[in-house]
């Protein structure tokens, strides 16, 4: 980041909620992430974007160490989130996931009903009455802008529900853990563009009160709704500023072209 | 050139295609026999159950169900015997196997590292493969006289403290049995269901259980509430494809099980099922009624795993509407 951001970072009073430092991640002997270290600032949006390939996907999936569910994956350097390295602490990755949420390419309604969908997560963590579920069920889903869509079928399974309504259930499930951060890989790839523009509203609304990264392929939608922008290429990252800056005037020539579109 | 005259000219290829049709009929004469072929086989299949045991039916009609005389010498046949000896043989095979089998598909597709993996599917793939008669010498002459050693006085001396308990294991332990048979059986069937619930549990996308994961769940959360569900429809078809085998086995268990033509209370005790019946005695059926009673046991068996598999359809059928 250069200079003139950097103080615009400090006057904004923005508080690294997130730090990235000195990160490389091997696929076997593979090389994917190479020494990559960025912020991810309290309260505000990511966005991680990059031609097919570049890493961006894997370095979000460091971030909630899902990678350990895969033997031969390793992630070497520093990930802090609050001060603590969360690659090296001992507290369980089950933990640590229940502070971070998750929403992939495709949605992953669990086989369940709509209401068991979202109660399930919360169930993991927090010992709620009845009336005290419905509540939490009925605020993420009005969070995630569903609940006019399914109030009256609750109880029918989650994958009933169109694609679009299916993401915003996966959004809902997440925000009802009451996570810190929130991780958006490519959620918009699979939608219609109405959907889309809902899940955007959305991660307007969202940032409010959550730390988000997010992984996207459309350019507009990276200008749209982030603040801050990291553009990777082959591993590496190449240029991380505003989005405003990124996107205007990028400092490094890779950047300039794949954000008009000349590669990827 | 008007339209019509345009449609009309390129009208003129379509001679070059007509073969196609004769193919088109061929394929379709071909299939539609061999389909039919399979209801021809099970009607007839069933066709002459029922004309073989018309003269049994006459003689006894519903009582041969409920009745559990078995006695050659004064020719009065009833199935009660061997119909509770496959049915309770079963239900204590899946009682075994169904855990067992789950568990080792849990472990083999979640838990285990990628060396023991391999081994172990390979293993259980043999165990499929070892024919019945094996599993029935095998039974007979080393696990029956282990049990009646080492496990059946055990359980007897501690089931005769607990009121319930000491009906179901008591007696003398003669090694053979049902409780034997059935767990032979379980053995029989854990293939089935382990390789089976196995390849049903690698169909679960690997995102589904990543998001699972991702809110924090346990892998026993992750199994339990996630992998275990999405699969249902192929569980239960493992456990009805298991529950089949058992309840149409016969060589095995005609080993082991004691055959006798008695219900007992004690699972300890000799007894019999109806494909073991119809196995031992067919070469010594003298009489027509004797052979009919026989052939009657049989279309029995074949009614009974109809009403298995039609069950476990309707089963299927009501939690996908539930799912829904």
């Amino acid at each position: 980041m250069n200079a003139e951001a950097m103080t615009n970072v400090r006057a904004a009073g923005l508080k690294e909620k997130i730090s990235i430092r000195n990160l490389s991640f091997y696929y076997d002997q593979s090389k994917a992430l190479k020494d990559i270290s960025l912020p991810l600032y309290e309260k505000t949006v990511t966005a991680f974007i990059g031609p097919s390939g570049c890493g961006k996907s894997t370095l979000l999936r460091i971030l909630n160490r899902i990678y350990e569910l895969y033997p031969k994956q390793r992630a070497e350097g520093e990930v802090l989130m609050d001060g603590q390295n969360i690659l090296t602490s001992k507290e369980p990755a089950d933990s640590l996931r229940s502070k971070i949420g998750m929403v992939f390419q495709k949605p992953t309604p669990f086989p369940m009903s709509i209401y068991e969908n979202i109660a399930f997560g919360v169930r993991l963590y927090e010992k709620l009455s009845k009336s005290e579920m419905d509540e939490r069920v009925e605020s993420a889903l009005r969070r995630a802008a569903l609940w006019e869509e399914v109030k009256d079928k609750l109880h029918t399974s989650g994958q009933g529900l169109s694609g679009g309504q299916q993401q915003r259930l996966c959004i809902a499930r997440s925000v009802a853990v009451k996570p810190e951060v929130i991780l958006l890989d490519e959620p918009c790839s699979a939608l219609d563009p109405i959907s889309t523009a809902k899940i955007e509203e959305l991660i307007d609304e969202l940032k409010t009160d959550y730390t988000i990264a997010i992984v996207t392929h459309n350019m507009q939608q990276a200008a749209r709704c982030t603040s801050f922008a990291a553009f990777m290429y082959l591993g590496e990252l190449i240029e991380f500023d505003t989005t405003e800056k990124l996107f205007t005037s990028p400092s490094h020539p890779k950047t300039q072209e794949y954000i008009t579109g000349r590669f990827g | 050139m008007s339209l019509s005259q345009t449609l009309t000219a390129t009208g003129e290829t379509r001679p070059r295609v007509s073969a196609r049709p004769i193919g088109d009929r061929v394929m379709h004469a071909l299939t539609f026999g061999s389909a039919i072929l399979v209801l021809l086989v099970l009607g007839g299949v069933f066709v002459s159950l029922i004309h073989g045991s018309l003269p049994a039916i006459r003689a006894f009609g519903l009582g041969f169900i409920t009745s559990q005389s078995w006695n050659p010498v004064t020719e009065i046949f009833g199935a009660a015997a061997p119909i509770y000896g496959t049915l309770l043989t079963s239900a204590i095979a899946l009682f075994i196997a169904v855990p067992v089998g789950l568990g080792i598909s849990v472990f083999l597709t979640e838990l285990s590292p990628a060396w023991l993996a391999r081994p172990i599917a390979i293993a259980i793939e043999l165990l499929a493969g070892i024919p019945s008669i094996i599993y029935g010498i095998w039974g007979l002459f080393v696990l029956a006289p282990f049990l009646q050693q080492t496990f059946q006085p055990w359980i007897i001396d501690k089931a005769s403290y607990v009121p319930g308990l000491a009906q179901l294991f008591a007696g003398p332990p003669y090694g053979i049995g049902v409780f034997t048979a059935a767990i032979i059986l379980s053995i029989m069937i854990l293939p089935f269901i382990s390789s089976v619930t196995r390849d049903v549990f690698e169909t679960v996308p690997p995102m589904l259980k990543e998001a699972a994961y991702g809110l924090g769940s346990t892998k026993w959360e992750v199994v339990k509430n996630v992998v275990i569900p999405h699969t249902r429809a192929g569980v239960i078809g493992a456990i009805m494809l298991a529950l089949g085998r058992a309840l149409g086995e016969t060589m095995a268990v005609t080993f082991v099980i004691g055959n006798a033509h008695k219900i007992a209370t004690s699972l300890l005790a000799p007894g019999t099922t109806i494909s073991a019946t119809i196995a031992n005695e067919f070469t010594e059926a003298t009489g027509d009624l004797y052979t009919s009673s026989l052939i009657a046991l049989g279309l029995i068996l074949f009614v009974v795993t109809f009403i298995v598999l039609a069950a476990a359809r309707l089963m299927l059928h009501r939690m996908e509407q539930r799912g829904k």
